[in-house]
């Protein structure tokens, strides 16, 4: 990718000149359009996923992994041990921050050895992944386990493929090259996202997938 | 697709209940009395309100390490005090037998005082409190099962969710706790939800966890419409006292009934969930439209307007519901008698009358007539039977042909005793087979009466 093949709005020069990187710039003005993304999801289709925070976090480590398929395997790994360790738990009757901090711990280590074994088998694309998206993914676990005691496994499990496809569709969103142009062109739209999301925090019409949950009653009436 | 969307309008969906009647009607004190169980409880209990009696409560830490296990009684529920969805409730039936550090759960599994330890603490530590806050760990009293529910509910309490929207009953839904919710009365977790007709108490359609509509209990042929819920006004009656004192708008009330104290409320929801439309079949937001103009001076009034705008409607489903038929006060009915002999009349329905009775000529057309006549014949005067017994009574009649029993009839002179004979008959096709009493009606503009004993089956609507 050559940057500078953009046409580039002239404030957008400006910061590059001071030495500001281009990456950071793109993935700057990204953030309010993935979370007005993640916000629309919320509202009007009614994808509930861990909050807005988790998949916007989610979403940039995605970015920042090399490829997401790298971002994705961690994720389920991340989750599958989330799970496993639960049942492994279960039997020690932990208090809450002290079961996390294992979880944190095997998680960790699990990482560390899949590091390690794609390095030997030459696969350094996940080797290479920088250590930052790893630990904001580790951080998932948290997420996971507090719906998990709340809610139960199934309500956990629910939740987290949501996010997962949240982030899978907000990366792509983010690596679309022409809302990259247009950005870049006119980095103030962003700036849209706001009326945007004062149209959506009124919005009281039914969610999408409150009209499959209320089918019954719409089919009866 | 038009249709489809106009038809969805009266849904109440999350983000209309969050901002158009949770944000406005509910205030932030009125939601932080809600949200904390013992706050409410203590504040209900003062307004003579009947709620679960408060056993004892653990704060801190040092609460739990000085606090005497063997205090509790033998049946207790421990809670969370700002819990949620009916997470981090224990229910603890009663002791485990020869030994005094344990007892035993709704499950049947044991429970140790280490184990009840463990959970107070991950109480303590807001393991279950709505935002992780640390949270106050309470022992109440275990509400008992009312007969009625126990072939519908799996090991739980049911209880009856009731929302209020300006002072005026909106919906009810009971819920039933089930072996997949493990004994919660919660739809999220796999809880029965069941409709209830505001204006009569009775319940009408079903919902299995959030989606699944159900007509039966999963397994059994129990049928889950035409309860009637026991209290009913009193139940209703509870829940608008309950917005009064709370002073939450837009308020969920949670009420179960106990063997023996009856309604007693056991939590108050500032934010009650949708599932209850899917248990009614009937949309939130179209009924909280209706409710939002009127004004609404007292108790009463708001309870029998909401009893009329939102429930009764449903007369036609009454019959499918209960099971029972609905009937004027008169009705045409046929009459099957000896032999097969079958004849249409006019009976008029007398719900002060205990048994059915139809005129002598009519019982002679339908093929009793050696009955009657042997009946006449015998002229035994009242003041003579009434002194003997019943058998010796009997001994008289038995060798009448077909008489079933006899009875003492008032008449306008006097007392008589009466014969009794077997019947069948037709009627809103429903077939009857009962003992009848043979009396004069000659003078009376219907041939045959139906009284309480073969109207089990009906409702009377005395307009139609």
């Amino acid at each position: 990718m050559n940057e500078t093949s953009f046409s580039m709005s002239p404030i957008l020069t400006f910061f590059l000149n001071t030495g500001v990187p281009f990456e950071t710039i793109k993935l700057i003005l990204m953030l309010p359009i993935i979370a007005t993304f993640i916000a629309f999801l919320r509202q009007v289709v009614g994808i509930k996923a861990f909050g807005i925070y988790t998949p916007l976090l989610i979403t940039f480590a995605f970015l920042a992994t090399n490829g997401i398929k790298y971002g994705i395997a961690i994720f389920i790994i991340i989750i599958l041990i989330g799970m496993l360790m639960r049942i492994a738990l279960k039997s020690f009757r932990l208090l809450y921050l002290p079961r996390v901090a294992i979880m944190l711990t095997i998680v960790a280590l699990f990482i560390l050895i899949m590091l390690a074994f794609s390095g030997s088998l030459k696969r350094t694309g996940l080797a290479s992944v920088s250590i930052f998206p790893i630990l904001i993914m580790i951080t998932l676990v948290e997420k996971f386990i507090a719906v998990q005691i709340e809610k139960g496994d199934r309500a956990a499990i629910f939740l987290a493929s949501e996010t997962l496809v949240i982030s899978i569709l907000g990366f792509y969103l983010a690596s679309w090259e022409a809302l990259i142009h247009f950005i870049i062109f006119y980095p103030w739209i962003i700036l849209l996202t706001i009326p945007l999301n004062i149209v959506l925090g009124k919005w009281t019409g039914l969610r999408l997938n409150e009209y499959l949950r209320f089918g019954e009653i719409i089919k009866k009436s | 697709m038009f249709e489809f969307i106009k038809k969805s309008r009266g849904i109440l969906g999350m983000n209309s209940r969050n901002l158009e009647y949770i944000r406005p009607y509910n205030r932030a004190c009125a939601k932080k009395l809600a949200d904390n169980k013992l706050l409410s409880k203590k504040i209900l209990k003062k307004n003579d309100i009947a709620v679960p009696a408060l056993i004892a409560q653990i704060k801190t830490l040092e609460d739990l390490d000085i606090f005497d296990w063997q205090s509790l009684p033998d049946s207790f529920v421990l809670k969370p005090n700002r819990g949620f969805g009916g997470e981090g409730i224990v229910v603890i039936y009663g002791r485990k037998k020869n030994r005094s550090d344990a007892w035993i759960k709704a499950d049947g599994s044991i429970v140790t005082i280490d184990d009840l330890k463990n959970h107070t603490r991950n109480i303590l530590d807001g393991s279950y409190s709505l935002s992780g806050i640390p949270d106050i760990a309470f022992f109440e009293e275990r509400l008992k099962l009312l007969k009625l529910f126990k072939p519908y509910a799996f090991k739980g309490i049911p209880d009856i969710r009731i929302i209020v929207f300006n002072k005026m009953p909106i919906m009810a839904m009971l819920r039933l706790p089930t072996k997949e919710s493990r004994g919660k009365a919660n739809l999220a977790q796999g809880a029965i939800g069941v409709g209830i007709d505001l204006a009569s108490g009775v319940t009408t359609t079903a919902v299995l966890g959030k989606q699944k509509i159900i007509e039966y209990i999963p397994g059994t042929r129990l049928l889950l419409s035409g309860i009637r819920i026991p209290y009913w006004m009193d139940i209703l009656t509870l829940a608008v006292r309950s917005q009064e004192i709370s002073n939450l708008g837009f308020l969920g009330v949670d009420i179960a009934i106990d063997k023996e104290r009856g309604p007693v409320i056991l939590e108050l929801n500032a934010r009650p969930g949708l599932a209850i439309q899917v248990a009614n079949l009937d949309g939130l937001k179209g009924r909280l439209k209706k409710a939002v103009g009127i004004k609404i001076k007292t108790l009463k009034k708001g309870i029998r307007v909401g009893m009329d705008l939102f429930g009764g409607e449903i007369e036609e489903e009454l019959e499918e519901i209960s099971g029972k038929k609905v009937i004027g006060t008169v009705e045409k009915v046929k009459l099957i008698g000896k032999d097969g002999k079958e004849i249409e009349v006019e009976a008029k329905i007398d719900t002060g009358a205990d048994w059915s009775s139809i005129d002598n000529e009519l019982a002679k057309k339908i093929g009793f007539t050696e009955t009657i006549e042997e009946f006449e014949k015998l002229k035994m005067p009242y003041e003579k039977l009434k002194n003997l017994d019943k058998e010796k009574r009997w001994e008289i009649y038995k060798n009448i042909p077909d008489i079933a029993s006899t009875i003492p009839v008032k008449s306008s002179n006097g007392y008589t005793y009466r014969p009794m004979i077997n019947v069948e008959f037709i009627m809103d096709s429903i077939i009857v087979s009962t003992k009848i009493t043979v009396i004069d009606r000659s003078h009376m503009q219907y041939s045959m009466i139906i009284g309480k004993v073969n109207l089990k089956k009906f409702l009377i609507d005395i307009s139609k």
